[in-house]
């Protein structure tokens, strides 16, 4: 992946984005800002960004209305940058279409993090036969996943739900998303099913299932597959 | 009629000018006709015994006034059928004159008397009533709570004594009476008329309509008076100084229900003091801390900025400076994150959003949230593996672990032992973190989830809002937070939460 991608910010505050733009910089990103909803959908058109930061609290239009909006026709990726961090909030955005969610005051480092995992995400092929983290190797087409070289039996859900966790590596999947692809649209209540898979799975792959580092949970989000 | 008789009767009384009449003259005829062939010489004195018994009967049932007509109209009949010569008014023997004179005299007597004896006997069971009716009230309005109660108790017995609505018009909780404050009844009419009541209520003497004062009005007004203060005024169109026999019953019944006021008054001004005072308090310990508080990572910031943009320092001093003010920042970022929680609780703004969970997840990351200064502990985890999932705000317990854990991080010496312990047993999840700190003073133990409550001389900063967002948050669980000190060292909290288990389909786990 090469750096120098260009990243819209659309944020009302000028020192946040004084900060972006100082620390995108820094990680060799390019930066163009919005400091509105109305600016920000025409330099979404017109810079044609890898990458937009969306602020929730804009002047003009309802971060979420904006997401919408964007999500029409924009179909690079979209992390949502907020004050405010209700799990409401923050499930709506990722509804809404927005890859990822972070919430002000945030690490830079953590930020750059997820841009690039989410930039990276929206350029992978989504088809990929095989995909590897670390010593963890799963192979799509014949379902067989490997630990060390070592295959690990899992039962038909729970390389299903494996699977999608970590063909969206890097980014948020909600519960409700994930009941509803892997159990069915009837199961989006159902969360007890999906605790007790996650834990059956992560004394499976991780190297210490209380501290996982792959099958991470996101409080009152959902999951995250790390790497 | 109207005042000697209770109203139940009155309606009686109302309809026996008529009807009565007219029934006790039927009476009398038709025992006049079944009586015909007692028409001889023989006979005529049973029928004067008949006749005088349903006189006596219709007694027991009819006012005076039909008994009377029946007494006259009886006598007449009997002389005219009865007693020879037939068919006339005139008497012929001495004997029977006589006995007419009696017959008339008795049957008067008889009806009065029977009557007086069902008016004694309605009026006791009258006063009964008043009595029991009083009786209740005080019992009910020793267990009122709240000036509404009170009026909703009172209200009831006046209606059905007096057949009319009273209203209330309260004091403002000021000693005065205002025309718009909560203290006046909403169901109150529109023909009141405040400056009656207001001088009522100044004065402490009736008013109004049937009253010697302002009489012209529509509605008569009385004082609630108490012993400390008064209540306010009462309302009501009925002149009730009529029901003479009620006089005690009405005077007890205003007298209970203004103390009963005066009582809830007292306890509502106390209250109002008590919450100003404890403001008061709040406010300048949140002043005080604020400031303090906030100013420390401020001067950090600023210190170590201007150090950066002005001075030459080395690289090594830049990178010191560098930490402090992100750790400043950070101790800035969680005194707002608490203020802003502990207020949202306090508000009832926070929505519980209850999920199962997995309690070796929400350690997991609270550990992860707190690895820095866990780290530094010898940190334990106890959870046994049949634990089962429980229904909990992830996102608000990770808050409530995270804030137990850093306390015990920030008071106990470096390399000890922190302790989280789950298990869950007959519908509870309990939860326990123990540490080898110093543990809390023996008389600051209650108050440790209190807001703003700090240990005094303690050494980590902070707005003592930390373990009361504990409570708060589990709280809004339903639960129950504790704290004891441990026999050897330290403190140990303690966190119950009511909890199901989930059901949980085995086959649905292939």
């Amino acid at each position: 992946m090469t750096e120098n991608e260009n990243i819209l910010i659309i944020d009302d505050e000028i020192q946040i984005r004084r900060l972006l733009e100082i620390t995108l910089t820094a990680y060799n990103f390019n930066t163009c800002f919005a400091a509105n909803g109305k600016e920000g959908l025409i330099s979404a058109a017109t810079h044609n960004p890898s990458l937009i930061l969306l602020d929730l609290g804009l002047p003009d239009i309802d971060g979420h209305v904006l997401l919408l909006k964007l999500r029409e026709w924009f179909t690079k990726s979209i992390i949502v940058l907020s004050v405010r961090n209700s799990e409401e909030d923050i499930i709506k955005a990722l509804d809404n279409g927005a890859n990822d969610y972070l919430t002000k005051p945030f690490r830079s480092g953590e930020l750059v993090a997820r841009i690039r995992a989410s930039i990276r995400l929206n350029q992978e092929k989504k088809n990929d036969p095989l995909l590897e983290f670390g010593q963890l190797s799963i192979d799509m087409i014949n379902h067989i996943v490997r630990k060390e070289g070592e295959i690990i039996k899992l039962t038909s859900t729970e390389f299903t739900l494996l699977a999608l966790l970590a063909m969206n590596h890097g980014r948020v999947l909600t519960h409700q998303f994930i009941l509803k692809e892997v159990w069915g649209y009837g199961y989006r209540e159902q969360t007890q099913y999906l605790r007790v898979f996650i834990a059956q799975l992560r004394k499976k792959i991780e190297n210490n299932p209380s501290i996982p580092v792959l099958l991470l949970t996101e409080s009152g989000i959902g999951y995250r597959f790390g790497d | 009629m109207k005042g000697i008789f209770p109203e139940r009767f009155q309606t009686d009384a109302h309809n026996s000018n008529l009807y009565h009449y007219l029934i006790a003259v039927f009476i009398i005829a038709l025992t006049t006709f079944l009586c015909s062939p007692l028409s001889n010489q023989q006979s005529y004195h049973i029928v004067s015994f008949i006749l005088l018994f349903v006189v006596a009967l219709l007694a027991v049932f009819m006012g005076i006034g039909p008994v009377l007509l029946a007494s006259t109209f009886s006598a007449i009949v009997w002389n005219y059928f009865f007693i020879p010569p037939y068919h006339t008014f005139s008497i012929e023997k001495t004997e029977d004159k006589f006995m007419f004179g009696s017959f008339f005299i008795i049957a008067l007597l008889n009806g009065v008397l029977t009557n007086r004896i069902r008016r004694q006997e309605m009026l006791v069971r009258e006063r009964e009533d008043q009595t029991k009716a009083l009786f209740q009230l005080t019992g009910e309005l020793s267990k009122a709570r709240g000036i509404d109660n009170v009026l909703e108790l009172a209200k009831p017995i006046f209606r059905k004594h007096f057949n009319t609505e009273l209203f209330f018009i309260l004091q403002d909780g000021n000693n005065k009476i205002s025309d718009s404050g909560r203290f006046v009844d909403k169901h109150n009419p529109s023909n009141l008329d405040l400056n009656i009541v207001q001088w009522v209520f100044n004065s402490s003497k009736k008013a109004g309509k049937y009253t010697d004062s302002n009489s012209e009005a529509a509605l008569t007004y009385y004082p609630l008076t108490g012993t400390r203060l008064n209540p306010g005024v009462v309302a009501f169109d009925v002149d009730i100084s009529v029901y003479g026999n009620k006089e005690a019953f009405w005077r007890t019944y205003f007298t209970q229900i203004s103390n009963a006021l005066e009582r809830e008054f007292l306890g509502e001004m106390a209250l109002r003091a008590g919450i100003l005072d404890e403001s008061d308090k709040l406010y300048k310990t949140l002043f005080n801390l604020i400031s303090h508080e906030f100013r420390i990572p401020i001067a950090t910031i600023m210190g170590a900025s201007d150090t950066l943009l002005t001075s030459q320092t080395s690289e090594r001093n830049k990178e010191e400076l560098y930490n402090e003010i992100f750790k400043a920042s950070a101790r800035l970022n969680h005194l707002i994150e608490n203020l802003l929680n502990m207020s949202r609780l306090e508000s009832g703004k926070i929505s519980l959003h209850p999920d199962w969970c997995d309690i070796n997840d929400l350690i997991n990351k609270v550990y992860k949230n707190l690895k820095q200064e866990l780290d530094q502990y010898n940190f334990i985890i106890i959870i046994p593996d049949e634990l089962p999932l429980v229904k909990l705000d992830f996102g608000l317990m990770e808050q409530a672990l995270y804030n137990i854990l850093l306390n015990s991080c920030q008071y106990s010496p470096v390399g000890s032992e922190i302790r989280f312990e789950a298990s869950y047993r007959e519908g509870d999840l309990l939860l326990q973190i123990s540490d080898n700190g110093p543990g809390f003073p023996e008389q600051a133990l209650p108050k440790v989830f209190n807001k703003f409550f700090r240990v005094e001389d303690s050494k980590a900063g902070g707005l003592g809002l930390g373990l009361s967002i504990v409570k708060g948050i589990v709280e809004s669980h339903k639960g129950m937070t504790t704290v004891e000190n441990l026999d050897s060292r330290g403190a140990k909290f303690s966190i119950i939460i009511p909890s199901e288990v989930p059901d949980i389909n085995e086959l649905k786990l292939e």
